[in-house]
């Protein structure tokens, strides 16, 4: 357990001293979400609250999404090479890594939803069935329901971070991320989307991982569509993690 | 190679083979490393070793060897045992500190942190200042890993495989990008652990390191072991030695065919013979009058390196 803490807290700190983290991670989503609800009033306020939402999550997705970038550059360096020297086992590295990538999404929902409260003046309910008004609360649970729908990202991450090169992660977590950001209405709402594009939004992981967040912000419980949707995608991208583990994480 | 109260040895590989696609990197090692002792595997650079090959992949096998012997690859064929078990399991109780080749600075860490680390993994390790010290690591200890001279590195890399203060320090090159007073350092802390009864084994392929610096030196080429002893064990199986003599005009002709050499190099007007027999290497230019400033030799560890590794490889001559 010391052994997978203390690499936790390692891993942790050289993911906050990596500029690319802090800039794409937590202030490019902040910026854009200021920008997009500042610049044309377009909607109302469950567009506020759903860009809200929705930028915290494109910025939770590229930094779990970076965790697997952050395995690449470990393998190219011989890092996970010399922690296979020392008496930790691969299953507390594996584990430790999956934990840093779920700690290090919070800074982007924290500074996105920090955001909306005061410059983007969204007020939240208090969550399922408590009568709005006390909006700490609904932010955290919102901050709560994002952090947990974030896994299934970073195992995405680390997937493409434990099959492919630095340079392919990086370009592949790009694609992921802005693919699934566009495609899953995170920048603009689905409701613009032709007929075609918006059926198939409701099965990417993004849209749905979105809606846990605005259905809380809301005051509802979350659906159970979302919920399943986002399940299936969780053992898909688990699948995809642990077969790019066995394929090469296994003999760096 | 005593065995204190039938112990098993720190390090045992017997018959071990590793291949990679079309290359046999290790073909059926046998060696033995015993508890306190300092050894040196020596082998050509793996760059001279695929120019010698003619541009085929071969090395000396050595970093594939520290590679099965730490548990980072499973040989193909044959035993790899460290204190009696598998190599996991002496890494897994923390026996081990190894320093690896190709290895490029961990990003965005400090060097302490690095160091304390890497210390907590172990039962019983060192402070991460006592690490630091024979290392001679000096002022950066705040550091960034990545922010360091080569040397530096180098120095935190060796600061790696001590901190867990290991029965066995495994240590690929460990000399690299290392100036000369930092190797005279190193050495001295090496020393200092073998001192404690660390088993200390290293790879290199500079001749006079080994010769300084080791119990044993173990040759392998092209994947087996094809000398072990000291240094002056290997410059008597090899036996012969080095005539060297100014040649007269053109009396560079015909060298290769004088008896008992070996392999001939005419730098500056100079001849230098390798041979198995000097005397009757030096009679028959003698008696043509053809040679001034005759000087004999024995030959050297590099000599003796060069006639273990290259059996069926001549030297190119040099004019």
């Amino acid at each position: 357990m010391r052994n997978v803490l203390d690499y936790l807290r390692l891993e942790v700190r050289r993911t906050l001293r990596d500029p690319g983290f802090v800039l794409g991670g937590v202030a490019i989503p902040m910026l854009m979400y200021l920008l997009f609800t500042h610049i044309g009033e377009q909607g109302g306020g469950a567009w506020r609250i759903a860009s809200m939402v929705g930028m915290a999550a494109y910025g939770a997705v590229g930094s779990a999404l970076n965790t697997g970038g952050g395995v690449a550059e470990d393998r190219a360096t011989g890092w996970l090479r010399q922690l296979r020297v020392t008496p930790m086992t691969p299953r507390q590295v594996v584990v430790g890594r999956t934990l840093t990538g779920s700690v290090t999404v919070l800074p982007a929902i924290v500074a996105v939803l920090a955001a909306g409260g005061l410059a983007g003046g969204v007020r939240l309910t208090a969550g399922v069935g408590v009568p709005p008004g006390r909006s700490p609360w609904g932010r955290a649970a919102v901050a709560l329901l994002l952090w947990l729908g974030s896994v299934p990202f970073t195992l995405l991450g680390l997937g493409n971070g434990y099959r492919l090169t630095p340079q392919a992660t990086g370009v592949a977590n790009m694609l992921c991320n802005l693919g699934l950001a566009v495609l899953g209405g995170l920048w603009f709402p689905v409701a613009l989307f032709p007929g075609w594009l918006r059926s198939l939004a409701a099965y990417t992981p993004t849209h749905r991982f979105a809606e846990l967040g605005v259905a809380v912000a809301d005051g509802r419980a979350p659906a159970w569509g979302a919920v399943a949707v986002l399940g299936l995608w969780l053992a898909v991208f688990g699948s995809y993690a642990v077969l790019s583990y066995r394929r090469t994480g296994r003999t760096v | 190679m005593t065995q204190r109260n039938g112990e098993p040895p720190a390090v045992s590989l017997t018959g071990a083979e590793k291949t990679f696609g079309d290359v046999r990197a290790v073909a059926g090692l046998d060696l033995t490393v015993a508890r306190g002792e300092t050894v040196a595997l020596l082998g050509l650079p793996r760059t001279l070793g695929f120019a010698r090959a003619g541009g085929t992949p071969i090395g000396a096998g050595k970093s594939t060897a520290i590679s099965l012997l730490l548990g980072l690859n499973e040989p193909d064929a044959g035993r790899v045992e460290l204190f009696g078990g598998p190599p996991r399991r002496a890494v897994r109780a923390g026996r081990v500190g190894a320093m690896l080749q190709e290895t490029r600075p961990v990003p965005r860490v400090t060097v302490r942190e690095l160091v304390a680390f890497v210390a907590g993994r172990h039962p019983a390790p060192l402070t991460a200042a006592r690490a630091l010290e024979p290392a001679g690591v000096p002022e950066p200890a705040g550091r960034r890993v990545d922010r360091l001279s080569g040397g530096q590195l180098q120095r935190v890399r060796f600061a790696v495989a001590l901190a867990g203060d290991p029965d066995l320090l495994v240590l690929d090159e460990p000399t690299a990008a290392l100036d000369v007073a930092a190797r005279q350092e190193f050495w001295a802390a090496l020393r200092g652990r073998a001192r404690h009864g660390r088993t200390v084994l290293f790879c290199t392929h500079h001749l006079e390191e080994a010769d300084a610096h080791a119990d044993r030196i173990v040759v392998v080429d092209r994947g087996r072991v094809v000398a072990d002893g000291t240094g002056e064990e290997l410059r008597r199986r090899v036996g012969g030695g080095v005539v060297s003599f100014d040649l007269a005009e053109g009396g560079g002709e015909g060298l290769e065919l004088l008896p008992g050499v070996r392999a001939v190099e005419v730098r500056g007007g100079r001849a230098r013979l390798r041979t198995d027999d000097s005397d009757a290497t030096v009679l028959a230019p003698a008696e043509r009058g053809a040679i001034r400033r005759l000087e004999v030799a024995p030959a050297s560890l590099d000599d003796a390196f060069l006639a273990l590794t290259s059996p069926d490889v001549r030297p190119l001559e040099t004019v």
